[in-house]
């Protein structure tokens, strides 16, 4: 099984930092980036597997970085983050592509659970869009 | 600029699913993955059902912020859910997406914190122009205060209130909101290290946050306008007036009160009265009780009066309820250790009617507290005051009655006040709130004669919190971890302290050394439905930890040992319950647009997305239109020619398939045998469909009556026609290296078959259909009989409507799958011959039991109620 790589994208520092730690503890790869222009620049220049995305960033907003992003790299799995538990966010979030949506904070369980569940997807559709099944 | 703005536009658009034509493999690649997500939603879907469910019944604490993330997660799997439909169904059900969006704005409604209106807001209000009704500006502290001095006419000490429209002001110059928020979240109740460090984080932020100029100078203006109106610059006591609190929940003894406060403390004191609020016993206190996280908090600040003497009254007598007398308790210099419960106060039981003391107990008052001429307190020793006399006379404590019998009626209910006397005899009432006692009523125990006879009556206290109880004995200290208390123990403590709030929820019971039937801890007790008695002077000396004692709080008594009898009397489950609380209700209003099932019958009429007003609703629809459409794709596969692979193994048909991910080894040519087939439950299904026992392609002796029957039908059901044309043609299997969803015309026979069948039991299911066949009606009914009942014999729960049966086996583990699946493929052969075998009059049972038994030979000799000689042949 390969590395998971992730792309972490939020402006609160603290968080970004903790966070990522955390993640390259349980064999993660994880980059930052703390605006929607650098994400997108990342996922231009770097192969990434899933992102997590925080929606409110000021500049570039969640769901302006999510429909970039797919634009330029449509199998790559995006997770927003947000500190608000807002359904309507949520719900739009997932409407424009958004493979989950997750409240800040949660457990690092909880998150580890879809990162992996995205990751399986994006697997699952490379290889249909490959064509042979593999193993 | 418009090219951008266009492209912004576009960049916006909603996500459509790519719509691919359905004849195509990467369609059915799609579908398949679609479908996965689809059923992986709906089983969490129906497992955050089950924990509201669960919450709803009122025994476990939740905030809103439970109720927001569950609402959250449960609108995102039902949205997912609704996409992949979307998918599945190429865009079938286009109204399903508008309900769910209709009822996910609802929802999102009842969330919405409400935005207090900032029209009027006022930093400070002075005493004079407080009453009840501005309790959401200024507390209840504060609001009852002034509803006292202004409206009931009760000496009450001058003062103002800061509002909570400064609170919110301070945090937002701050910028304390989040940050305060998001260290809320992270509180766990369970994991008491956190706990209290999450606490004395947030308390640091308040102490230190700064003031901004404006409530600053409002604050001292404030004061300023007390020392005009009273005359002189007074000392204050600074004291938290939560929206809330002195209400419906007392909040009692919760927050701190900075007493002796002049001028230039004030702001500090301000600030610490703020950080108060997230002390760890408030916290707990709170998450118990069920109130919403942000807690708005106002500051009262109330002059403080040179008390002689202070203490607690009760309009009702909390130990004794019915008893028809008020309680008041009190003790030298200032009210702190009464409330407190750290003193052995003395207490006196007034007659309601009349106003005569029916029993006046003298305390120890071994400590009190006074001001200090350079601010703050000090606590006194007993060597310094006469520790002897009581502390007020009869004719005060006559007075004080009257006063409180005066709070009362103002409010209409019983109530729990402070009173201060001042040195020059005047009472004053610095704190009310309503009283809340424990219900009396269902309970039949012990009633006049109390001591229960044959067991020794180890301690007898103050009953401050009715109702009775048993546990092990449990010691504890204000200092000491409440971790460590163990569920159902009876808490044994020196002094009645409002920290104790902690363990609360876990205690059987509590029993003190020192404290009264009116102070903080009690009116915790009463609120939290724990039996308490204190003030038994010698608990702590007395007992021994993990002693097995009984707590009669109604009479004051401790036994040792369990006392059934006492005990066998008790109401059902104490009312520890979350379902009083304002965020029960908010669960409750959205749990209605979430829960509840009205789409129960999917072949009724109302079965449709407009018939939808839950989030359940919505699931239940796209589940059971999702399997319907994997039922049918494997139909529309007939069309698609390339990649479908031929198995050659011997079958009553052929069979292709079409892998959409590991469901076959790389084939090397046009066709695979079982040896190449990847997917698990393709191949259980194969192995049971090619079982030597199964030999059909021998001819067999017909039963010429089958036969004829047979062959009048086909000629006969023009509706049938394509059903003829499909007789022996392909029948189509998509698989994958989990899955499989094969259907086929065996014969007259419609059958399909649809698996899932992976490592956790509860994605796994097998879904069979079947339908029709040849021959006339009684032997099609016969055969669906047969069916249905072998497949209920097989543990799959099975539905039959004429003709069709519909069966499905679901969250079984692999192997039993796979074992069944092995069943059902040799069923689906071993009933293509069944209609040429079955004599009209045989039993279904003994064909039943023939194919359970794995004989398929359906002998025709063999059958029960075979026709005889004559009527052999007969047409």
């Amino acid at each position: 099984m390969r590395v998971v790589r992730l792309l972490l994208v939020d402006d609160e520092a603290r968080f970004v930092e903790t966070l990522s730690k955390r993640l390259a503890l349980r064999g993660y790869y994880v980059e930052t980036t703390c605006s929607g222009a650098g994400a997108l620049e990342l996922v231009g220049a770097k192969p990434f597997d899933v992102v997590l995305l925080d929606v409110r960033m000021p500049g570039m907003d969640g769901l302006e970085t999510l429909c970039a992003i797919q634009r330029v790299q449509p199998l790559i799995k995006v997770i927003l983050i947000s500190g608000d538990a807002s359904i309507g966010a949520a719900v739009e979030g997932m409407r424009h592509g958004a493979v989950d949506y997750v409240l800040k904070p949660s457990s690092l369980d909880d998150l580890l659970a879809k990162v992996d569940s995205a990751f399986e997807k994006k697997r699952l559709e490379e290889e249909q869009a490959g064509g042979t099944p593999a193993r | 600029m418009r090219i951008r703005s266009l492209g912004r536009l576009l960049g916006r658009r909603r996500w459509r699913p790519v719509v691919v034509r359905p004849d195509t493999t990467a369609a059915l690649s799609l579908s398949y993955l679609a479908f996965k997500d689809l059923i992986t939603s709906n089983d969490e879907f129906l497992e955050l059902v089950a924990d509201i469910e669960q919450r709803l019944e009122g025994y476990t604490a939740f905030d809103t912020t439970y109720v927001r993330f569950r609402a959250v997660a449960c609108a995102t799997h039902v949205c997912r859910m609704v996409m992949c439909l979307d998918t599945l169904s190429s865009r079938r059900y286009p109204e399903l997406d508008p309900v769910f969006g209709a009822i996910e704005r609802q929802i999102e409604a009842l969330l919405a914190a409400p935005r207090g209106t900032r029209s009027s807001a006022a930093l400070i209000y002075p005493l004079s122009a407080l009453d009840a009704t501005l309790s959401d500006k200024v507390g209840g502290k504060a609001a009852n205060a002034g509803e006292l001095a202004n409206k009931a006419h009760l000496p009450v000490p001058d003062g103002f209130a800061v509002s909570v429209d400064a609170f919110a002001a301070l945090l937002a110059h701050a910028h304390l909101d989040h940050a305060i928020r998001a260290r809320h979240t992270e509180l766990n109740c369970e994991d008491v290290t956190r706990f209290n460090e999450t606490s004395n984080d947030l308390q640091q932020l308040l102490t230190h946050c700064p003031v901004p100029q404006e409530i600053a100078a409002a604050i001292l203006e404030g004061y300023d306008a007390l020392c005009a109106r009273v005359g002189f610059a007074p000392r204050v006591a600074v004291r938290s007036s939560a929206v809330g609190e002195d209400g419906e929940m007392s909040f009692a003894g919760q927050y701190t009160s900075v007493l002796n406060v002049g001028r230039e403390e004030l702001i500090d004191a301000y600030r610490q009265v703020l950080a108060s609020l997230y002390s760890a016993p408030a916290l707990f206190y709170r998450t118990a009780r069920g109130i919403p996280d942000d807690v708005p908090m106002a500051v009262l600040c109330m002059m403080m009066v040179e008390a002689a003497a202070s203490g607690i009254a009760c309009s009702v007598n909390p130990g004794a309820p019915d008893s028809g007398t008020l309680l008041i308790a009190g003790s030298w210099g200032l009210g702190v250790p009464t409330a407190a419960g750290s003193v052995s106060p003395d207490s006196w039981e007034v007659s309601r009617d009349g106003l005569a003391i029916s029993r006046a107990r003298e305390g120890s008052k071994e400590t009190s507290v006074e001001a200090r001429a350079e601010g703050g307190v000090r606590w006194i020793g007993s060597a310094i005051r006469p520790a002897a006399a009581f502390c007020l006379s009869d004719p005060q404590v006559i007075e004080l009655a009257r006063l409180v019998l005066a709070a009362e009626a103002h409010y209409g209910s019983a109530q729990e006040v402070e009173w201060v006397l001042d040195s020059s005899g005047r009472f004053s009432i610095v704190q009310c709130r309503p009283l809340r006692i424990a219900e009396q009523s269902a309970w039949a125990g012990g009633d006049a004669a109390t001591i229960v006879a044959g067991h020794r009556v180890l301690l007898t206290g103050v009953p401050a919190s009715a109702g009775c109880a048993s546990g092990p004995v449990c010691c504890l200290s204000e200092s000491d971890d409440a971790g460590r208390f163990p569920p159902g123990a009876v808490l044994v403590a020196r002094h009645s302290s409002p920290a104790y709030v902690r363990v609360m929820r876990r205690a059987a019971a509590i029993v003190t050394d020192i404290g009264a039937a009116a102070g903080h801890m009690a009116s915790l007790a009463r609120e939290f439905g724990v039996p308490a008695v204190l003030d038994t002077r010698v608990a702590t000396a007395t007992l021994r930890a993990d002693q097995i004692v009984t707590v009669d709080a109604r009479h004051g008594l401790v036994y040792e040992g369990a006392v059934s009898s006492l005990l066998a009397g008790r109401p059902a489950e104490p009312a520890r319950t979350m379902k009083t609380t304002p965020v029960y209700g908010t669960l409750r209003r959205v749990a209605d647009l979430i829960v509840p099932l009205n789409l129960l019958d999917p072949n009724a009429a109302n079965f449709s997305p407009g018939a939808c007003r839950t989030l359940h609703d919505i699931a239940r629809f796209a589940h059971e239109k999702a399997f319907e459409q994997m039922f049918r794709m494997s139909d529309h596969v007939a069309d698609v020619t390339q990649k479908a692979i031929r198995v050659s193994e011997r079958l009553p048909f052929e069979l292709y398939v079409i892998d959409i991910g590991g469901g076959l080894q790389p084939p090397a040519g046009e066709s695979v045998t079982m040896a190449e087939v990847g997917s698990e439950p393709m191949l259980a299904l194969l192995k049971g469909m090619t079982h030597p026992a199964l030999r059909w392609w021998e001819p067999r002796r017909v039963s010429l009556a089958g036969f004829l029957s047979v062959a009048t039908e086909s000629m006969m059901s023009p509706q049938d026609d394509a059903n003829v044309r499909r007789l022996g043609e392909r029948s189509y299997a998509i698989v994958a290296e989990a899955y499989c969803n094969f259907s086929s015309r065996i014969g007259y026979h419609f059958a399909a078959v649809d698996a899932y069948c992976g490592q956790s039991p509860t994605r796994n299911y097998v879904s069979f259909r079947f339908k029709g066949g040849a021959a006339d009606d009684l032997r099609r009914a016969k055969r669906c009989e047969l069916i249905a009942t072998i497949l209920a014999r097989l543990d799959f729960q099975v539905e039959r409507r004429g003709d069709l049966v519909n069966a499905r086996l679901r969250k079984f583990p692999r192997q039993v799958i796979l074992d069944r699946l092995d069943q059902v493929g040799r069923l689906l052969v071993a009933t293509r011959q069944l209609d040429m075998r079955m004599a009209p009059r045989a039993p279904v049972e003994w064909f039943v039991q023939a194919f359970l038994a794995g004989d398929y030979s359906f002998d025709h000799e063999e059958q029960p109620g075979r026709p005889t000689g004559a009527e052999r042949g007969a047409p």
